[in-house]
């Protein structure tokens, strides 16, 4: 086998094992392999090597390094699917909050003013989402605080006396936030683990 | 890949900041992937050079850590070739690279302590690459 064809080999298992991740990831990743089996190439016949030798040391380079590639994949495909998830997770939440408060309301019945506390989580969401450029890092920052705002409103509706009236009780208001609020801290975990991968997996 | 210690550098990852070190002191700042390959080897006394997946997610990891930057090579500079991708230690990375040299494993200012015995660098995660020129 020639080393070219060999090189050809490497790079057609970069392709395989980058295929899906994001594109700019993939063609560093492809770029910088490109680099290093040209040189190691011409460093190799400069230094006087046989074909079979080069295409063999290419080979096992890219045979010893299979585990580290898909290790990298695995966890570059978890961040993803972490990723996604808590996207799917925080809007559910958050258009789940919309239609409750429309529908039923969550304090007290549909159009309690109190409900309107909500929308401020909601833009909490939305506006910190913004500021964090929708990187998993900040993400996770901005729902967890959504979760701790879902929690404040509880108490504050508790403290004013919502619990009280005909329509909510103690275990309504606090039921149905603590709901929200897992929720939210749910897609906030999600969202770390995706912040966290980057370290090992570039 | 082994389990990192908090506050260690993988063997690996120290191979290559003290091999940089090394690099920086013979004049040669910036090293690409295939030339750090054939120093670890030689550094090594090794017949074989460290595999791709294994070299480039290690320089991945350390750049993440900020001990590390990167940035393509100019196309001019690279006369037709596949343009390499050079690496620089960064001040961060010159400390750590000089802690491991030196065998030392002192607490790292501002990072996590160091585990005694393991080579020291702060594993702040801190991505230090160049914005990336158009191909």
């Amino acid at each position: 086998m020639s080393a070219e064809r060999a090189a050809r080999l490497v790079a057609l298992w970069a392709r395989l094992y980058t295929l899906g991740l994001p594109a700019a990831d993939a063609r560093r990743l492809r770029d910088e392999l490109a680099a290093d089996l040209h040189d190691q190439i011409a460093a190799e016949r400069a230094a006087g090597m046989a074909e079979p030798r080069i295409a063999r040391g290419l080979a096992s380079r890219a045979l010893r390094g299979l585990p580290a590639d898909l290790a990298w994949r695995g966890r570059r495909v978890a961040a993803r699917t972490a990723y996604r998830l808590g996207l799917a997770s925080a809007l559910f939440s958050m258009l789940f909050t919309l239609w409750l408060m429309g529908a039923v309301g969550i304090v007290g019945v549909e159009g309690d003013p109190a409900d309107q506390m909500y929308l401020g989580v909601l833009a909490l969401g939305l506006l910190g989402a913004v500021a964090a450029r929708f990187r998993p890092a900040g993400m996770a920052r901005v729902l967890f605080a959504m979760a701790g705002a879902q929690a404040l409103i509880a108490a504050i509706a508790l403290a004013a006396g919502r619990a009280s009236s005909p329509i909510s009780s103690v275990p309504e208001i606090v039921g149905l936030n603590a709901i929200f609020a897992a929720l939210f801290a749910a897609s906030a975990a999600l969202f770390r683990h995706a912040a966290r991968a980057p370290a090992d997996a570039r | 890949m082994p389990r990192r210690k908090p506050g260690t550098l993988l063997p690996l990852e120290a191979e290559i900041v003290t091999a940089a070190l090394s690099l920086l002191r013979a004049g040669e700042p910036a090293f690409h992937g295939f030339g750090l390959a054939q120093t670890l080897r030689e550094q090594a006394g090794s017949r074989a050079l460290t595999a791709h997946g294994t070299l480039y997610k290690a320089l991945g990891r350390l750049e993440e850590l900020g001990l590390l930057r990167s940035r393509w090579e100019e196309a001019a500079a690279a006369e037709g070739r596949p343009r390499r991708r050079l690496y620089e230690l960064t001040e961060d990375g010159v400390a750590a690279a000089q802690r491991v040299a030196a065998g030392v494993a002192a607490p790292v200012s501002g990072g996590a302590g160091a585990v005694a015995g393991a080579p020291a660098a702060p594993v702040r995660a801190r991505s230090r690459t160049t914005p990336e020129p158009a191909a």
